[in-house]
């Protein structure tokens, strides 16, 4: 039903003008873009949580300390306050990705632009940071211990997640000089907000369990 | 090292207090709103607060809980 109609409306948006009509059609399929949007994220905290269970597993059941010992000595703790500092960069990305989207709601562009520009350069520093940690960390590799493994497998994978990120910002932020989405029509910027502050909450179970815990 | 680390700290200590407040003031302005992803947004918004504290409790040193024999890597 929502599809036929959306077709209607593909066909209208071609050539007769009813702009009464392509809203509704924007709302109807806009729905249905958010609904399949937010199940996106929550397979993608089935995916984080599989490796989440199977690292407490491991820290849990299978070492009698933590971290584990390696070659007879036991492997050192994370560093606490750089992982600290980087904390910040990521959830200060979140808090300005969530102005800007308020920005580009209330037509404010030059707000709009600070912010955007804001988060994707602190996204950016958080991967520097995680870059830097990685050549840092002293906890035996990817397949030295099941504590490098399990810490490089789930922020690697979140700093994978981390970068699509940011080039998904950087393209949103292209389509807005474009013209693509107006303050009444922009899923697109919507999605990419609601991406960024779930890459932030990540973080902040793998922050908890690596450094923390 | 220790110095750095006490830097680091006090800055991240800082951030996280700035950002736990604009992060609140964002939930604030998000609060009437109840659609999928304002409800979304809500949920994701009060994590990230939740985060600012961890954070914060780290800087004071309230976390980690481990014992002083445990060796700690330097970054």
């Amino acid at each position: 039903m929502a599809v036929s109609v959306a077709k209607q409306g593909y066909h209208l948006g071609h050539g007769e003008v009813d702009d009464h009509h392509d809203t509704v059609i924007y709302n109807e399929t806009r729905d249905m873009r958010l609904l399949g949007f937010v199940l996106f994220l929550c397979a993608d905290v089935i995916l984080f949580s599989s490796f989440i269970f199977a690292y407490i597993y491991l820290r849990t059941t299978v070492s009698p300390v933590w971290p584990p010992i390696m070659d007879g000595k036991q492997l050192p703790r994370l560093d606490v306050a750089f992982a600290c500092f980087n904390s910040v960069v990521l959830f200060g990305s979140g808090v300005t990705m969530h102005f800007a989207m308020e920005g580009w709601r209330h037509a404010k562009r030059g707000m709009f632009n600070l912010f955007m520009g804001l988060t994707i350069v602190l996204g950016a520093g958080f991967l520097a940071g995680q870059g830097y940690e990685y050549m840092h960390a002293k906890i035996g590799g990817w397949s030295g211990s099941i504590f490098g493994a399990s810490f490089f497998t789930l922020t690697g994978m979140h700093g994978f997640h981390v970068f699509v990120g940011v080039c998904y910002l950087i393209v949103l932020w292209w389509q807005t000089s474009r013209s693509v989405y107006t303050t009444d029509r922009y899923f697109g910027l919507t999605a990419g907000t609601l991406y960024w502050h779930f890459v932030d909450v990540i973080w902040v179970a793998l922050f908890f369990l690596f450094y923390l815990w | 090292m220790d110095a750095l680390a006490g830097t680091e700290k006090i800055v991240a200590a800082i951030g996280a207090v700035v950002v736990f407040i604009f992060a609140i003031v964002g939930l604030r302005g998000e609060w009437p709103k109840m659609g999928l992803d304002d409800i979304v947004t809500k949920l994701l918004l009060g994590l990230m607060a939740f985060g600012c504290c961890l954070v914060i409790l780290a800087c004071l040193g309230i976390l980690p809980h481990v014992s002083p024999s445990t060796p700690s890597t330097g970054v």
